[in-house]
């Protein structure tokens, strides 16, 4: 146990909304979530018009082949579990095949939050699914507006960790801040997701040496292998795409480089599980590893769609990443960017290079993240820059 | 104190320079293996950019983290730029085996 010492001068518990299925949200909003990209505006103009209430839109839901679309459906109702999602309203358009929103309210409500599902041609149109979407919305909003947040330990923290427009300070700072988070999170009984299968390779070795079981290192090996043969079929250099413009920018050289920085973000702990994408994890507590892209969004997606409640997303560069339905913060190791972006990053720890010691920087940001899950807004929350909703796809458009 | 100059590993062949004066022909130092090495920077480095902090052979690997973050692609003497003008990539290149498949 590397972080005895702090552990012991850090926060234990944190303040959230306890949910009928035993999950505790951050949040206590009503989520808006289309099934269809022809349901985004019912959608989009019910949050507009309604108090604390998050839209989830996408272009996606219709004529996708059936792996790609079962990806897309395990993503929007992974949205709807989400605890910090108090109550759900999900609208379609017609008949979605696969993806129609009965389905998806249906196991949503398995979680016993109040949920609706409302057809756009059921209704008689946009206008009358808007007005039966907003009588639902404010029948659901008195139910869950009354419940308090209470006292809950860290073991019922999930913690999402991500990495995005990286230089070489991330490796360094940001992302050996956030390690120190995902670690203090595991010795009190939490779990912690690393994601971005993209930013293993060439790290790959560190992370199987600290896999729990042979198993469990075998699925690192696999999903590592799997995403190489994306880029080698692509037929070309994947410098340019990862690292990304901005990467090479900041000094970063090559997709190895980066991903020795990005790993740097989990800590030290072993690996327990490796998982799908938007796929739930384990109860045991530890780290998580799920398998995304090195697409910021779709990544943090993912994460969000396990059930995490709050992410780090740790920057080189800044950035305006924000998940609607999980509460993300940003942070920097790089001075110049946090003067830049401090409009949309939380944390600057670039402090770290006038000789704040890495742990100081780690527990800072832990008590960060334990104060933003109990209801301090994040900037983006504040100004409504809720732009990382990806689904990940792994088939095209028929 | 500021620290400006970062070496990961002892296996390290570059060092990250994290300074808004990468001026070229200026003397930075480094802490290597826990001893205090000058370099003269050959190179202007921009800020969180890596110089070489021993001499790097074209085709053998450049090691960060101490693991090998790409070969060599010519000669890089101490106190040179690396970045991906000298270095390339050992990961994800579809190029390398489509020229292997249009050879083949």
């Amino acid at each position: 146990m590397q972080h005895n010492g702090s552990s012991n001068k850090v926060p234990k518990t944190w303040l959230g909304y306890r949910r009928p299925d035993g999950q505790v949200g951050g949040r206590n909003f009503l989520l808006m979530l289309s099934g269809t990209l022809y349901a985004n505006c019912v959608c989009e103009r019910v949050s507009d018009m309604t108090f604390n209430t998050i839209p989830v839109v996408h272009p996606l839901g219709r004529c996708q082949v059936m792996p790609d679309l079962r990806l897309t459906v395990r993503t929007l109702i992974g949205m709807g579990k989400n605890p910090n999602c108090g109550a759900v309203i999900v609208v379609d358009h017609h008949k979605e095949t696969g993806c129609e929103a009965e389905e998806i309210a249906h196991e949503i409500a398995k979680t016993g939050k109040p949920v609706a599902a409302i057809n756009i041609r059921g209704s008689g149109g946009v206008i009358e699914a808007t007005a039966q979407a907003l009588r639902t919305a404010l029948d659901f909003h008195r139910k869950i507006s009354g419940q308090r947040r209470e006292e809950v330990p860290v073991s019922d923290l999930v913690f999402g960790m991500n990495c995005g427009t990286s230089d070489t300070t991330s490796g360094i700072s940001s992302n050996k801040a956030v390690g120190i988070v995902c670690d203090l999170v595991i010795d009190q009984g939490g779990r912690s997701i690393l994601a971005e299968t993209t930013e293993m390779l060439g790290g790959e070795e560190v992370l199987v040496a600290r896999a729990a079981t042979a198993a469990v290192g075998e699925k690192i090996w696999f999903i590592t292998k799997r995403m190489e043969k994306r880029a080698l079929e692509s037929g070309e250099d994947i410098r340019g795409s990862q690292p990304t413009g901005d990467n090479i920018l900041g000094g970063l050289s090559s997709i190895e480089e980066k991903s020795l920085g990005a790993i740097q973000k989990s800590g030290t702990k072993p690996i327990v599980d490796v998982v799908e994408f938007a796929e739930g994890i384990g109860k045991a507590s530890g780290l998580y590893i799920m398998d995304t892209p090195g697409h910021g969004g779709e990544s943090i997606t993912g994460i969000a769609a396990a059930g995490s409640q709050v992410l780090t997303f740790s920057t080189g560069g800044g950035h305006t990443i924000n998940h609607p339905v999980m509460t993300t913060i940003r942070l920097t190791g790089n001075r110049i960017s946090y003067e830049k972006m401090k409009d949309t990053v939380e944390v600057d720890v670039s402090d770290i290079f006038d000789g704040t010691p890495i742990e100081e920087a780690g527990i800072r940001l832990y008590n960060e993240v334990i104060d933003t899950a109990s209801g301090k807004l994040t900037k983006c929350e504040i100004l409504k820059e809720n732009n990382a909703m990806a689904i990940h796809r792994i088939g095209i458009s028929i | 104190m500021r620290k400006e100059v970062f070496v990961i590993n002892p296996k390290d062949n570059v060092a990250t320079l994290v300074s808004e004066d990468g001026t070229k022909g200026r003397r930075v130092e480094a802490d290597v293996n826990g001893k205090s090495q000058a370099f003269e920077l050959k190179d202007a480095i921009p800020f969180g950019h890596k110089f070489a902090i021993s001499p790097i052979a074209k085709g053998t690997q450049v090691i960060k983290y101490g693991y090998s973050i790409g070969t060599a692609t010519e000669n890089i003497q101490p106190g040179q730029h690396v970045h991906i003008h000298n270095i390339e990539s050992n990961r994800g290149r579809g190029d390398l085996v489509q020229q292997k498949e249009k050879t083949a």
